[in-house]
């Protein structure tokens, strides 16, 4: 496949080892373009609360979800202990309601 | 049914004679059997089928009524009158009172929660299987995923090493090692590559599909997305003239022109690009006309016919400075600025993309090493340098008031927090002359303040 720029000009060679720069994080640009993980932890966070507060089953479930999304989504110079600590919590809420009260889960609908 | 019968037979023999009440009495004392004739035809009490809970209440009923059948007996006669009463149980409340013991009733044993049994927990099976499916879905997309990116590293590593003296730096260990993939998460991976003439360094940063999250799968039903692969060169200070240019697919060049800050800076208004023969689809913003046209030559006009779908935009700036900080405060600092070539590239048709995707967009990347060899050889004419200089002058002079009036707002303040302060102390001073001497100097020195200040000048006469 001809492409225009087959030909490269091997007049000299272009490497300079002597002006190697190392590579350094730009933390400006990954902060800002995916709000995802942080969004969902927070969502994790609230579900679990509910449904460990209010024994509402299908929060503890959404909790759960909403850990596994923020997990899925993490990048990974965030630290592990958040995510972490949403799947504890999550877990502990669906573990908590339903040593309460044993009943199958009543959908919210 | 049978139940309702007998009690009406007993309920009318009772009425008849006077000495109801007393009857009452002998006929406890009697058990059922003693009851005039009609007991003999019905041998056996009909057998009523009650479940478990109608024990229960019928022993609560027995209680209840023991408990009270003593005294409302003579005055409430007139209730257990079943004419009175439509369907007036009179059985259920005769049987109770004439029961002295109550039946032993037998609860078998049952575990609480296992009463219903497992099927009815239908919403958790359903739950489980969605976070199976999910869990299923990330292992599918990750391993995509990296092999996507390992394709790429393996179809351009070549063609980077003889480029570069170093590629895949992560910059953690002391000596600058190669070949390293850095993944930034599950569907970003970069690599910086340094030690060529002319920049400083190239990261190139592979911003894939979120293949493994299923609620983006979704997503990209509704808006379809594709993968990206984005290359920012850093050149270095004296290799590039000083003009800024964007030519961009157009939703993309709305976009940058909104968040970058350089581009709504220095390009306030979109160019037209009849003249170049560039594809239709792409729109250009820029600063220097002639910056433009010798970037635009004809190999680079090549390529981006024959390149066109995947080219999403290219943004050359000297005064690039990221995008622009949402704070509504005026920025005061001037954000410091550095030479960049940004160039954006779609791989894969509409978000499928193949391992041989990765081989086929080669070509691209030679692209942006001309570029990078022809940016060094682009030399602005005196008037052009001349306006690109005037214009950052200006702009560093917005910065340089914005900076002024926010140090003299500062200043204010801490004037003002100073006299405040000095009030404070002249009111809590306790011995009264003391306060009156401050007052004083107070005074004076507010009366020096307001009046001009007049030099005095002594002429020596010689």
């Amino acid at each position: 496949m001809s492409s225009p720029y087959a030909a490269i000009n091997n007049s000299a060679d272009p490497k300079r080892s002597a002006k190697v720069h190392r590579y350094k994080p730009s933390t400006a640009a990954v902060s800002t373009d995916d709000p995802t993980p942080d969004y969902m932890n927070l969502l994790g966070m609230i579900f679990s609360m509910c449904g460990l507060m209010m024994k509402m089953k299908w929060c503890a479930w959404a909790a759960v979800y909403c850990a596994c999304i923020s997990f899925a989504n993490s990048r990974s110079s965030e630290d592990t202990k958040q995510i972490l600590s949403s799947f504890m919590l999550s877990i502990s809420a669906v573990v908590m309601s339903y040593l309460q009260n044993p009943q199958p889960m009543t959908p919210p609908w | 049914m049978t139940l309702a019968q007998s009690a009406n037979q007993h309920g009318a023999e009772v009425e008849d004679n006077d000495f109801a009440e007393f009857e009452e009495f002998d006929e406890e004392d009697k058990p059922e059997a003693a009851a005039p004739g009609e007991q003999k035809e019905e041998p056996k009490q009909p057998k009523v089928l009650m479940s478990p809970e109608a024990d229960i209440n019928e022993a609560e009923n027995a209680e209840e009524e023991e408990a009270t059948v003593e005294d409302d007996d003579d005055e409430f006669e007139h209730l257990q009158d079943d004419d009175e009463f439509e369907g007036f149980d009179k059985e259920r409340t005769v049987k109770g009172k004439g029961q002295e013991k109550p039946p032993d009733l037998k609860i078998t044993k049952i575990p609480l929660h296992l009463r219903t049994n497992w099927d009815s927990f239908y919403m958790e099976m359903l739950m489980l299987l969605g976070l199976s499916v999910y869990l299923l879905n990330f292992i599918v997309g990750k391993s995509k995923n990296s092999k996507l990116a390992q394709a790429w590293l393996t179809a351009h590593r070549s063609l980077l090493e003889n480029n570069f003296s170093v590629v895949g730096d992560d910059g953690s260990s002391t000596e600058a090692q190669s070949g390293v993939l850095m993944k930034e998460s599950e569907n970003i991976f970069s690599l910086w590559c340094s030690g060529r003439v002319c920049c400083e360094g190239m990261l190139v940063t592979l911003k894939l599909l979120k293949r493994q999250d299923l609620i983006s799968h979704i997503s990209r039903i509704f808006k379809p997305q594709t993968d990206q692969i984005i290359i920012k060169v850093t050149m270095d200070e004296g290799e590039m003239d000083s003009y800024v240019f964007c030519l961009a697919k157009k939703k993309a060049l709305l976009r940058l022109h909104k968040e970058m800050n350089d581009l709504s800076w220095y390009c306030p208004e979109k160019k037209s690009i009849d003249k170049f023969n560039v594809p239709p689809s792409f729109q250009l913003l820029s600063e220097i006309g002639e910056a433009t046209a010798s970037i635009l030559d004809s190999k680079m006009v090549a390529a981006l016919n024959k390149y066109e779908s995947w080219i999403e935009y290219m943004h050359f700036s000297d005064q690039f400075s990221g995008p622009r900080i949402q704070d509504d405060a005026q920025p005061t600092k001037k954000p410091e600025t550095s030479k960049v070539l940004i160039f954006c590239f779609n791989v894969g048709r509409r978000g499928n993309c193949q391992l041989q995707d990765m081989e086929e967009i080669r070509p691209l990347m030679q692209m942006v090493l001309h570029c990078i060899d022809k940016t060094r050889r682009i030399r602005l004419t005196r008037e052009a340098k001349q306006k690109a200089d005037r214009a950052r002058q200006r702009m560093e002079e917005t910065f340089l008031k914005a900076s002024h009036s926010q140090r003299s707002e500062e200043a204010q303040l801490r004037r003002e927090k100073k006299r405040r302060e000095e009030k404070d102390r002249i009111m809590n001073e306790d011995d009264p002359d003391k306060q009156r001497r401050l007052e004083e100097r107070n005074l004076k020195k507010e009366q020096k303040k307001k009046n001009p200040k007049v030099k005095m000048m002594k002429v020596k006469s010689s």
